[in-house]
């Protein structure tokens, strides 16, 4: 349970990023109109155009306040960027982040800044989104093409079925890592979505034996056959009677593939495969570590949220687990 | 014409033992709004002839021949080379069936409202909501309690006599000409059967459905059924109606099987009637006769040459053995399959 909230957690953190750290107001009224820069974090252009004719270059206290004096904002909790630095008095009052070794935590950056005066806690922030995202995208292809393979293969028996367990052999065989490296370095621009899309691509086998295995057990069901008395077709039986009681084994290894889809893009971020800057990730602070040795914070931290996170959905995965095995569903009634 | 005529069907499985016909040579006629009850012990092939129906035996079953004429208006179709799609039609539609098992013939995971309007769905053309007041309608048919409250339940709600009943509201849902009930009451306790047949029957007086009853329990068939077949080893033995049967019964396994039960009400006069041996297994049936191995009146060597064709000896009732109408005293049985 105390899993399941500290994924919810790390959710609403994901969903929330540009308004938990960020120097760009969540809400603000300029010039008699309200906007919202901060959704510039999700994408470049939904920032504002009026706060680039009026020549903010990025710089909103100051700006706002000389500009209109009539504009209000609603700021992040946290004023640090996660792209660059936080500049002289760019806060009024605040000096500009140290960098290298003078950015140790400390109470103006919680959690440090990087050798360039990043601020650590923000870029932790929204490396929330990129790891989050990860998980559930890459999961989410896997698991799709993985019921379906293993929904055909069971159900249809014969030549389907020798097909599909010799296509999900094969890609069984691709090592992950090594295929997103070669990718990667064939790529000009390789982006997130990259490294999600082949995680997915190759991560669908074992839901594809799992379902496969489900289905071929719930075709000889009674209530199929009855179905089938009744008159229904086969994509009938398929998605409506067996699909629904297939899927609880099958959540299993999706829970337990977002977690290793997160330390894939991990390590990836960490041999500096994954990608570029400024996204920012958390497997990418760990790589600046690599060369800062005596910068510790940039390893605690994003390599704490790492473990807690991999161990949140491991301990999803088993409770799951346990809820599901038919075995021990026996023993529980 | 009779709704349906199954015309000497064979169905066998090809497993890697060989050829083994679970169903040979069988055929069988069913009228409009009777009750023809199909008797027989386990592993005789009643239930794989009401499968091969509708064609849902499973592989590596298949029906090899005969024609299973199904008299729709419109004309008769001959239900073993219909197309699969005007197969499903029927299937539910113009046949519905009842399965052994209630508890678990249903999805656990679909309510029962949900489960019976799916049965409405696949064959009418209704709204959701028009398939969920049907599904309400056929509860209170199968006088199922509550049935308002029953509609949202799941199945691991229901007892086994409730899940029957619903079985029933379902097979019965899109108004079907002919029942196929595969031991309903097998897995229920005496209470419930008797409920159960009790409801079947009213159903056929007030809908006019006919029902092929499969059961191994005479006194099932003796309740409810118009006519009877009795069924050994493949093949129909004897077959009349009812009251002929248990009148009159001329094929020497009937004799058996009807001396066998206990005597009713009162005390058991000595030890029970067994028939000697045991069910062949398909793999071996016997040579001519199929019951000549434990027939108390067999006649070597004419019981074990030809197979005994189906002969009508007194009206409306077929026998197929040869001696039938002169059976004679009973002899000891040296069967050649074993100790029973």
């Amino acid at each position: 349970m105390a899993a399941l909230g500290f994924i919810v957690a790390l959710l609403l953190v994901a969903l929330l990023a540009p308004a938990i750290a960020g120097t760009k107001p969540v809400v603000c009224r300029y010039k008699g109109r309200l906007y919202a820069p901060c959704l510039a974090y999700f994408d470049r252009r939904l920032e504002p155009a009026i706060f680039a004719t009026d020549r903010f270059r990025g710089t909103y206290p100051r700006n706002l306040k000389e500009k209109d004096p009539e504009s209000w904002a609603i700021w992040p909790l946290i004023f640090q960027d996660p792209y660059r630095s936080v500049r002289n008095d760019e806060w009024p009052g605040r000096p500009e982040n140290p960098a290298q070794d003078e950015g140790r935590p400390s109470w103006q950056n919680p959690f440090g800044t990087d050798q360039a005066g990043v601020d650590v806690l923000a870029k932790m922030v929204h490396g929330t989104t990129v790891a989050l995202l990860v998980g559930f995208v890459s999961m989410g292809i896997a698991g799709t093409i993985g019921v379906i393979v293993g929904a055909l293969g069971g159900y249809f028996g014969g030549w389907v079925d020798m097909l599909t367990s010799r296509i999900t052999e094969i890609v069984m065989c691709i090592p992950t890592l090594v295929l997103m490296l070669a990718i990667i370095s064939l790529l000009e621009k390789p982006t997130i979505w990259h490294t999600m899309a082949i995680i997915g691509a190759t991560g669908w086998t074992g839901i594809a034996r799992l379902t496969r295995g489900e289905f071929l057990r719930l075709k000889g069901s009674e209530f199929v056959m009855a179905a089938r008395a009744a008159g229904a077709g086969p994509v009938r039986i398929m998605l409506r009677h067996i699909l629904p009681n297939a899927l609880a084994p099958v959540l299993v290894p999706i829970t337990f593939g977002i977690a290793s889809a997160i330390l894939t893009e991990s390590s990836l971020s960490f041999l500096g495969f994954g990608p570029p800057p400024p996204t920012a990730s958390w497997g990418s602070i760990l790589n600046d570590a690599r060369s800062n040795h005596s910068m510790w914070w940039l390893v605690v931290f994003p390599g704490t949220a790492i473990f807690l996170t991999v161990l949140a959905y491991n301990l999803i995965g088993e409770g799951l687990q346990e809820s599901t095995d038919p075995r021990l569903r026996e023993a529980r009634k | 014409m009779p709704l349906l005529a199954i015309h000497n069907l064979v169905t066998a499985f090809h497993t890697p033992a060989g050829r083994v016909p679970a169903v040979d040579g069988v055929s069988l006629a069913i009228d409009r709004g009777r009750t023809l009850g199909l008797v027989g012990e386990s592993g005789c092939g009643k239930s794989v002839t009401a499968m091969s129906i509708l064609r849902l035996v499973a592989a590596p079953g298949t029906i090899e021949s005969g024609t299973i004429l199904l008299d729709q208006p419109g004309g008769a179709v001959d239900l073993v080379s219909l197309p699969e799609p005007a197969l499903r039609k029927v299937r539910g539609g113009r046949i519905g069936m009842i399965f052994q098992e209630p508890m678990t013939s249903l999805n656990p995971v679909f309510t029962i409202g949900d489960q019976i309007a799916e049965a409405v769905r696949l064959h009418r053309d209704v709204t959701r909501e028009a398939a969920r007041a049907r599904a309400l309608e056929m509860l209170k048919l199968v006088r199922l309690a509550d049935p308002g409250q029953r509609l949202d339940e799941y199945p691991h709600q229901l007892s086994g006599g409730m899940r029957q009943r619903v079985m029933i509201a379902m097979a019965l849902a899109c108004e079907p000409d002919l029942v196929i009930a595969d031991e309903p009451t097998t897995a229920l306790d005496v209470t419930i059967q008797a409920q159960i047949l009790e409801l079947l029957s009213d159903l056929r007086r007030r809908l006019g459905t006919a029902i092929l009853l499969i059961t191994h329990d005479l006194g099932v068939v003796a309740e409810t059924c118009d006519d009877v077949a009795v069924m050994y080893a493949g093949r129909i033995v004897e077959q009349a109606p009812a009251t002929e049967l248990f009148a009159h019964p001329l094929h020497p396994y009937t004799i058996g099987l009807l001396a066998a039960r206990p005597a009713a009400g009162g005390r058991q006069p000595g030890p029970l009637a067994t028939i000697p041996g045991m069910v062949p297994p398909p793999q071996h049936f016997p040579e001519g006769c199929r019951f000549h191995p434990r027939c108390g009146y067999a006649r070597l060597p004419e019981c074990a040459a030809g197979p005994p064709a189906l002969r009508e000896l007194r009206p409306g009732h077929f026998v197929r053995c040869d001696f039938a109408a002169d059976l004679g005293p009973p002899h000891a049985v040296a069967t050649g399959l074993g100790a029973a």
